[in-house]
């Protein structure tokens, strides 16, 4: 990060030079609720997004064919029935693009070439004059496959008995910080070695072991992927692409096609949600390779929600053996977890979210002996992607239900023993990072006080009982040591100013929360600031919109950008007034002076410059501009998982529910929902909010009715919405509550940093400790469905 | 969706004769929400598709002879259900109605559809069993009617014959102290696919509804005999199922331990399956709580109540 | 296999050839690129293609899922989409509600859930707070947990009955 200026914990009542700072004379807009800026244009349909676009009668349909088998060897792919029908276009299989790609680990191609190694792989593609032409060609398109045998337990793949489905896996090119074990189908492991087990064990009143499961989960963003590419005549590629990471789609697919980066485009106007699922590379790669060959006519690939639920990117299956030693006083003395990640055919994020899982594998506790794997495990099973969490919701799953357990055990309450064990300012994580300043003990009580932790209530009927549950969470951002982002602001002669970003507001707000910082910043009404949507064209560098770092990463660039036009306006005004820079301020977009009272709207001044008393001119057009990447990511060791700092920070939380069950029918009504998340510094308080809410809920779905069900030849079998259920209107909680706690990050705007994915972690350990709580029933493997508790109670076997 | 042609005959002869005619390759279409589902995801493929809805009576919902209510096949399940005869004398199917979906879905799904799917969760199904419903139908031959028993015949197979379709649901003369509850178990609280359903009409015996008289139910202790008991199941066998001999144990005896055994008696009148929505096992469990539910809401001294405080989704 | 259609949408009279085997939601985003209806699962679920519909001799403006019509079955309609919830550029009470309680996330379940409030409220004025759940019960959102709409419709309502009142 660039120290100069921009970054870092803006104090309101800091004194520069003896004069109060500029920030402490104006009221601020951090903290303020503004409404959300593209509002307007959402709720009266207005907003566009990819699907919306027209491209006349000259587009052509995209659609991909499949493979219906979870692994087998290619022998022929025929398409000349399929060419030969009238309307169609292009078709392009794997030999027309047989390089690999791929975000951490290159062990993809755009289109499967010898194998298939799931149900949904693309093996080829069609562009026809309409969707129903292309729909038939793929049904003349013809496919021999030799069934080869499948994985699809991750524990069973990670056997040394387990067919190999990545024979090549040690050639493929991959991040230093990724560690593939050639000849297996682990594709990542993380080990983390702490501490002496030994002791840790023999200092424990009570060891306690279990196995937790967690199924494949959907992300359903409620427009499904969509994108639309397009060939110039210079060869210049456009992609318009419903996207959370325009500009790693730039990268990635560039370098599979081996195209300059400069001759492809991503356009990324409003997006319907993502939670992850549109951030790395799905189906674009196909509509470029499509769109090569097509002639100047633009390409469209849309997913039907049947194809959006197995063949974009899924969030991947768990299982997790936990083994916890705990003292009689509720102290955790030692913590050995195997994580074995159904990482799916391919990897894309999978290896970093076991790489995740592992450096926070004992949940947000200090532990002083520590002995952690996580496997990222091949299997025929859906690509595992990144979904809001990035590992977290899995992960916890399984800690913050032991934890709970071996508090019963012992007799204790389950958050009094968090409150022990939580980390706490100055501990050493289990990579031996310090930790930094946080406020997860005051989210703990807060979450606690706001469900009436300890106190019953009347259950509403009869077969009703309640109970309530916690669990408490962290998360860091999951990246690369050094994701940049940057940032520019223009001035316009109007005085307004126009920012311009590389991140994308998948609806958590960024566009609202980057005016904001840009508003703060410079010194202008939220009003006059327009941010815009993405064109990698136009717009300056992100890494991505994942890991929840746009606020703090994005924002920092933002705020950097604001302060540095800001500079360059008072610089312009100091000297045609001939003040002292610090004596002027802009304020409402007039710039001021304390010292003459004299005032100039920002208009006058930002395009074309001043006039000094002599009749020249200084200045001229205003473009601010900023930049941020974190540089003190340390590596760690591979043998041990330690290292001075594993990552940028950790966005600490907890989460209480009551719940409501019928001890009949074992359906689970949550009452209610407190968040409670220690986000540094609220930018804007209630979009904090509604993420909290947002992802609750969100998480509640998961808890109680998700998950991909398979048959045995691993075809998913619910691949839409009337078997695949998600949390409705009725089904959310009756009541939320949601608690910030403002313990300031150093290096985050105003002390920001991300609450984008945080508040769907603990949800489901905290509704299944609930309804432990109310019945004595403990579901292990996720969703908590009414049958589960329903065969508990009953003591039938488990389903 | 592949292509296909849309035809809307105007008489029943025409739309009997496209029936027959297509045999193969046509569908006949009243709301669309099975059909076009079915279609989109190609496991039924017509060129033809024939929209009955706007044939005459297809819509209505009328006062038929001897104080029968006739339901025009082509109704939407929320006209059914905001119909102030099916509420007054129908309150069970109006329940069952309310219960598919979504209120924007069942402004085109239809009662007569939900019949024709033959799906053994459709949710009117129970409903219709219990009151006695027959079914009318036109076909090459002329019309004809079959008790809805009898039209059942397993998952998407209906006894209805080359070029027949379904033109009305016949209800019988509703006992104006009947009192029935139909009640769901979804995945979700309300709007899914029934795992399990029961609908439960009790009848006391009291003289026959009049359309043009308004007054419903008088009061009158609840103690009184039961005339007869109607249970029906959805979701846990080929067809919905009734349980009959659950109804006769209740007819016997409503005291609680009665209504046990009733529930009891229907768990094991049920032949449900595994499948991804819910086990067998659960569905059997779930028949007996429902029905219990069911019977007890209905027997309840105050109960012009027709929903369970919760039995499931349909509360 | 095309049949030519007369229909009125927001207010706007249309004669279209549409293909028997579009649906309505095709017709409005494709052929009157009224893109505002959104397409989140054709098939019935998720309530993003909701548009209010009076069919021939109704008196009354439905709520359905416009993915569930076939074209040629909308000749004669009446149609209002989201776009026609709009009056002389002054927003619709619910619009403004979900600006002002924050209901609005990625926008995309938005339209449809405003159409489908928009019906609710004028079948029913004051519904309770139960009634607003299961009224838009087929309306799936994914970003904002449901909570805020349902603040959003209790407060459109609210303002309804003070105008009206
Ligand atoms: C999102 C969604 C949710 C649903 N939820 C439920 C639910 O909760 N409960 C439930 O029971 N159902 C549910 N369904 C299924 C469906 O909505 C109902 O079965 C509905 O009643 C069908 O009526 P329809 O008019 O739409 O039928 P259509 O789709 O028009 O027809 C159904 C079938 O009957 C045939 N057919 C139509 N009319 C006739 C006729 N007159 N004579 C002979 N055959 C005919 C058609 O060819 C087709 O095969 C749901 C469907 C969807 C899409
Ligand atoms: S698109 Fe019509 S209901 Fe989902
Ligand atoms: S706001 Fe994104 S789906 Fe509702």
């Amino acid at each position: 990060m660039s120290r100069e200026q921009g970054a870092g914990i803006r104090n309101q009542e800091s004194v520069d030079g003896g004069r109060p700072s500029a920030a402490a004379r104006r009221p601020s807009l951090i903290g303020a609720s503004p409404q959300r800026i593209e509002g307007r244009e959402k709720v009266t349909g207005a907003a566009t997004y990819v699907d919306d676009m027209q491209f006349g009668p000259n587009l052509l349909h995209g659609a991909l064919k499949r493979s219906p088998v979870a692994h087998a060897l290619i022998k022929r792919i025929d398409v000349s029935r399929a060419k030969a029908l009238p309307g169609v276009r292009v078709i392009i299989t794997g030999e027309d693009f047989p390089g690999y790609t791929g975000l951490y680990l290159s062990d993809r191609r755009i289109f499967a070439l010898d194998r298939v190694r799931f149900v949904g792989e693309p093996v080829a593609a069609v562009a026809a004059d309409t969707p129903e032409i292309a729909a038939h060609a793929l049904e003349l398109i013809d496919v021999a496959y030799e069934p080869q045998p499948c994985v699809f337990d991750p524990e069973f793949g990670a056997s040394p008995e387990a067919p190999l489905l990545h024979p090549e896996l040690g050639d493929y090119a991959c991040q230093p910080f990724i560690l593939p074990q050639a000849g297996t189908n682990i594709s990542n492991w993380f080990k983390v070695r702490k501490g002496d087990m030994a002791q840790g064990w023999a200092e424990a009143d009570l060891v306690y072991e279990h196995k937790y499961r967690v199924p494949h989960i959907q992300h359903v963003p409620m427009e499904t992927h969509v994108c639309v590419a397009q060939q110039d005549v210079n060869a210049r590629i456009t992609l318009w692409s419903s996207s959370q990471s325009p500009f790693a789609q730039r990268n990635l697919i560039a370098k599979a096609l081996h195209i300059s980066h400069s001759k492809l485009r991503v356009i990324t106007p409003h997006v319907g949600g993502g939670f992850g699922s549109k951030a790395g590379v799905s189906i674009e790669g196909a509509a470029v390779g499509l769109a090569m060959h097509a002639k100047g006519r633009p390409v469209k690939l849309r997913m039907t929600r049947e194809e959006e639920f197995y063949t974009t990117f899924v969030r991947q299956g768990l299982v997790a053996h936990i083994k916890m030693g705990m003292t009689r006083d509720g102290r955790i003395t030692a913590v050995q977890n195997r994580f074995y990640w159904d990482g799916g055919a391919y990897t894309e994020y999978g290896v970093n979210i076991t790489r995740a899982a592992g450096y926070s594998g004992t949940g947000p506790y200090f532990v002083p002996n520590i002995h952690v794997d996580s496997y990222c495990v091949y299997t025929n099973h859906p690509i595992g992607g990144a979904m809001r969490g990035f590992g977290m919701p899995e992960i916890h799953w399984g800690i913050e239900q032991h934890i709970d357990q071996m508090a019963h055990q012992l007799g204790l309450d389950p958050m009094q023993v968090r409150l022990t064990n939580c980390l706490k300012d100055g501990q050493e994580t289990l990579t031996g990072m310090v930790m930094h300043p946080t406020g997860l003990s005051q989210c703990i009580q807060k979450a606690a006080d706001a469900i009436g932790w300890g106190k019953p209530s009347a259950p509403s009927g009869a077969h009703k009982r309640r109970g309530k549950g916690l669990a408490a969470m962290w998360k860091a951002p999951a990246m690369p040591p050094n994701p940049g982002s940057s940032a520019t602001l223009r001035m316009n002669e109007d005085g307004t100013a126009t920012v311009s970003i590389g991140g994308v507001d998948i609806g958590q707000g960024a566009l609202t929360a980057m005016a904001q910082l840009a508003a703060e910043g410079l010194g202008v009404k939220i009003a006059d600031v327009r941010v815009n949507t993405v064109d990698t064209d136009f717009s300056p560098y992100e890494w991505q919109t994942v890991a929840s770092r746009l606020t703090w990463s994005m924002g920092n660039a933002v705020l950097q950008a604001a302060e540095n036009a800001r500079r360059q306006i008072l610089q312009t005004v100091a000297e045609a007034w001939h003040e002292h820079i610090d004596d002027l301020d802009i304020i409402d977009g007039q710039v001021v002076s304390y010292t003459t009272e004299e005032s100039r709207p920002l208009r006058d001044i930002v395009i074309y410059g001043m006039q000094r008393p002599d009749g020249t001119w200084i200045g001229g057009p205003v473009v601010g501009q900023g930049h941020f990447m974190p540089e003190y990511v340390t590596p760690l060791d591979p043998e041990t998982g330690q290292g001075p700092r594993a990552v940028v920070h950790f966005t600490t939380g907890c989460q209480a529910v009551e719940v409501e069950v019928d001890d009949e029918t074992g359906e689970v009504q949550v009452l209610k929902i407190v968040s409670a998340y220690d986000v540094g510094r609220a930018i804007n308080p209630d979009m904090v909010r509604t993420q909290m809410e947002g992802g609750a809920v969100q998480g509640m779905s998961t808890a109680l009715l998700e998950g991909i069900i398979f048959d045995s030849t691993g075809v998913p079998r619910n691949p839409n919405f009337t078997d695949y259920r998600i949390a409705t209107a009725v089904d959310a909680p009756l009541e939320t509550e949601n608690i910030i706690v403002e313990v300031p990050q150093d290096d985050g705007p105003f002390g920001a940093r991300g609450v984008g994915e945080h508040p769907m972690v603990p949800t489901a350990p905290a509704i299944a400790n609930a309804v432990y709580h109310a019945v004595g029933v403990r579901v292990d493997c996720m969703p908590i469905t009414s049958e589960k508790v329903w065969a508990a109670l009953a003591g039938e076997p488990a389903v | 969706m592949q292509p296909f042609d849309y035809v809307v005959p105007k008489s029943h002869a025409e739309a009997s004769a496209l029936l027959v005619e297509g045999a193969g390759i046509v569908r006949p279409l009243m709301g669309g929400t099975d059909l076009l589902i079915r279609m989109r995801g190609g496991f039924v493929r017509p060129e033809r598709v024939i929209d009955l809805k706007g044939l005459p009576g297809m819509c209505d919902i009328r006062p038929g002879e001897q104080g029968w209510l006739v339901v025009g096949a082509a109704c939407t399940m929320n006209q059914v259900a905001l119909h102030p005869l099916v509420q007054q004398h129908y309150d069970l199917l109006a329940q069952a109605c309310n219960a598919v979906a979504s209120y924007q879905l069942r402004n085109r799904a239809t009662v007569g559809g939900n019949i024709c799917n033959a799906s053994p969760a459709a949710d009117t199904a129970p409903a219709l069993y219990c009151l006695d419903a027959l079914l009318e139908i036109c076909g090459p031959g002329g019309a004809r009617r079959a008790p809805i028993a009898e039209f059942f015949l397993g998952p998407g197979k209906t006894a209805l014959r080359p070029g027949e379709f379904l033109t009305a649901i016949h209800l019988p003369p509703a006992p104006t102290d009947a009192c029935g509850v139909f009640s769901k178990l979804g995945r979700t609280k309300i709007g899914d696919i029934s795992m399990v359903s029961a609908a439960v009409l009790v009848d006391y015996g009291l003289p026959i509804a009049d359309f043009g008289f308004t007054e419903t139910r008088t009061s009158h202790t609840r103690q009184s005999t039961i005339r007869h008991v109607r249970i029906t199941l959805g979701a846990v066998g080929p067809t919905p199922l009734r349980a009959t001999e659950a109804e006769a144990a209740l007819a016997l005896d409503p005291s609680p331990e009665g209504v046990k055994r009733a529930a009891d008696l229907a768990a094991a009148a049920a032949r449900p399956i595994d499948d991804i929505r819910a086990s067998a096992a659960y569905r059997r469990a779930m028949v007996a709580v429902l029905v219990r539910r069911g019977i007890e809401a209905a027997l309840a001294p105050s109960s012009s109540v027709l929903r369970p405080a919760s039995a499931g989704g349909a509360a | 296999m095309s049949h030519t259609i007369a229909l009125t949408v927001n207010g706007e009279r249309y004669r279209l050839d549409v293909a028997a085997h579009h649906t309505l939601l095709q017709v409005l985003r494709e052929q009157l690129v009224l893109t505002g209806t959104k397409n989140g699962c054709e098939a019935g679920e998720c309530g993003a293609c909701a548009v209010l519909i009076t069919w021939p001799g109704a008196e009354r403006a439905e709520p359905v899922n416009s993915c569930m019509v076939l074209a040629p079955e909308a000749d004669g309609a009446e149609i209002v989409t989201i776009e026609g919830l709009i009056h002389d550029d002054q927003l619709d009470p619910l619009q403004q509600a979900f600006l002002a309680t924050g209901a609005t996330q990625c926008g995309f379940c938005t339209p449809g859930i405003v159409v489908n409030a928009r019906a609710l409220l004028d079948r029913n004025p004051d519904p309770t707070e139960t009634e607003i759940r299961e009224a838009l019960v087929g309306n799936l959102c994914r970003c904002t947990g449901y909570i805020r709409i349902i603040e959003a419709v209790k407060m459109a309502a609210r303002v309804g009955r003070e105008v009206v009142g």
